[in-house]
């Protein structure tokens, strides 16, 4: 279970002061597909960037009783002067797991061949994405953040993240933030509405989806 | 209750070495790659400043003064200093620069600093080590008195230096203008940290006042470790005690309230 109390975002620069969120209440509970619904800059990065505990809350606070992922996206949680290799090294590392076992599983869902051996900043994005992936499956989470764009990697690609992630994975949860009605319809049975600093979870995704079409 | 508490304390700290960890070696990884000597180049700079320094100061001081070895003198000063200003510029935007490692929430921003000072620690320590072993063989260094003190000076310097770097870090995140100021502030440190001159060839008065300075107190354990009863040596072991705790305690608490503001792309 993911608990979120009361929790709002801020960001202050040059004196400026910008609120994202604002007191926001959700329960997000083991199993539950949460498609994470708003406009451009309507606060979905954030939400998920405060779930996965990479930026903290202004106020309030968030409750893990399951294990959370670290936001899948392209940026973040790679070093880019390092290798592929060197980076599952490192999260094998981190988080306390057989080196053998997640290279392998790397190997195998990337594709990636010799260019795990090259630094990740050579990588193009749906590489880093692979490899994100790939490193994510290998651990194991309870629950997965994940950023909708991500997903658009090539028809193998697509192919593989959906057996592995919604057949093989059927009892974790995932909170993914997305633009396409059709993939929430399809993939979530629970929706998060962020517009002006509130975020509302609706149980019927349908509904959630009317709304966001029309703000 | 109390049980459980130990446990998570206990786990904590096991995931928190576990995380150091890694983040050392890929420190060492990205710093100094896997090619020729690899990691041992952590102890070629403060090895270089200490010899090829302690070499000038042989032909422009003499060979000894007062009645100590100017080469072993001059390295036993610039190899801790090195490690105050490695550690202090390695910490300066130690978190935007490691930014996309918090994406891991076992990474807490102290272990980039801690990961990053027990480098240079390490590294300053081989020096050290390495720089003994050769002028003993050239017989330009004596066989440490007390090691111990030595010791217990160097651990004691490293503290302070360490402490410091936790109050940096946050500061260099707050302001630009933090970072500007690091180079002449660790430039005009040189003058209090011990390093040219033993305290008691100075008078009383400026013996007092360079007392103060829990570098000068560490410096003069570790000279008062190798030379013995050549030299005399005036120190506390309090001064640099007291103020590493309190700046260690300053430092966690602006570390702390910098994590909550930190911005990650």
């Amino acid at each position: 279970m993911i608990i979120c109390s009361d929790i709002s975002k801020s960001y202050s620069h040059g004196g400026r002061r910008k609120q994202v969120l604002n007191a926001v209440n959700l329960a997000i509970d083991r199993g539950d597909r949460v498609g994470l619904l708003g406009r451009n800059g309507a606060g979905k990065s954030t939400l998920i960037k405060l779930i996965g505990g990479v930026e903290l809350p202004t106020s309030g606070k968030i409750i893990r009783t399951m294990s959370v992922s670290w936001p899948l996206g392209f940026a973040g949680g790679f070093q880019g002067s390092l290798t592929g290799l060197d980076n599952a090294r490192f999260i094998a590392r981190i988080y306390q797991r057989e080196y053998a076992d997640i290279r392998r599983f790397v190997e195998d869902f990337t594709e990636l061949g010799k260019q795990l051996n090259m630094p990740v900043k050579t990588y193009s994005s749906g590489m880093r994405a692979r490899l994100a992936f790939a490193l994510s499956l290998a651990i194991e989470f309870d629950c997965y953040l994940i950023d909708e764009i991500i997903l658009v990697g090539d028809q193998n690609f697509q192919r593989k993240c959906h057996a592995e992630m919604f057949d093989k994975r059927k009892d974790r949860s995932i909170i993914l933030a997305s633009h396409s009605p059709e993939f929430v319809k399809d993939m979530c049975n629970k929706a998060i509405l962020i517009d002006k600093g509130e975020a509302v979870i609706y149980e019927d995704v349908g509904q959630a989806l009317d709304i966001y079409s029309n703000l | 209750m109390a049980k459980g508490s130990l446990h998570r304390l206990r786990n904590g700290w096991a995931v928190q070495v576990r995380v150091i960890h890694a983040l050392m070696i890929r420190e060492l990884i990205t710093r100094f790659g896997r090619e020729n000597i690899g990691f041992l180049w952590i102890m070629a700079e403060p090895l270089l400043f200490a010899g090829l320094v302690g070499l000038v100061w042989h032909f422009t001081h003499g060979p000894t003064e007062h009645g100590v070895g100017v080469i072993a003198f001059v390295a036993t000063g610039y190899i801790p200093i090195t490690l105050f200003r490695h550690g202090v510029s390695r910490s300066v935007s130690v978190f935007t620069v490691n930014q996309s490692l918090l994406y891991h929430r076992q990474i807490k921003i102290v272990d980039f600093i801690l990961s990053r000072f027990i480098i240079e620690f390490l590294g300053g320590m081989m020096a050290y080590l390495f720089m003994a072993v050769v002028l003993i063989g050239f017989d330009e260094f004596p066989i440490p008195a007390n090691i111990g003190l030595l010791i217990a000076g160097w651990l004691l310097y490293a503290s302070f230096c360490f402490s410091l770097c936790l109050i940096i870090a946050p500061l260099s995140e707050v302001s630009d203008a933090m970072e500007k100021f690091i180079p002449v502030t660790t430039y005009i440190m040189i003058p209090f940290s011990g390093l040219f001159y033993m305290v008691s060839w100075v008078t009383p008065q400026a013996r007092e006042f360079l007392l103060f300075s829990p570098f000068v107190n560490g410096m003069e354990m570790m000279r008062k470790g190798i030379w013995g009863d050549q030299v005399t040596a005036y120190y506390s072991v309090w001064n640099p005690i007291i103020c590493s705790a309190v700046a260690t305690v300053i430092g966690l608490i602006l570390c702390r309230r910098i994590r909550r503001r930190l911005t990650v792309e």
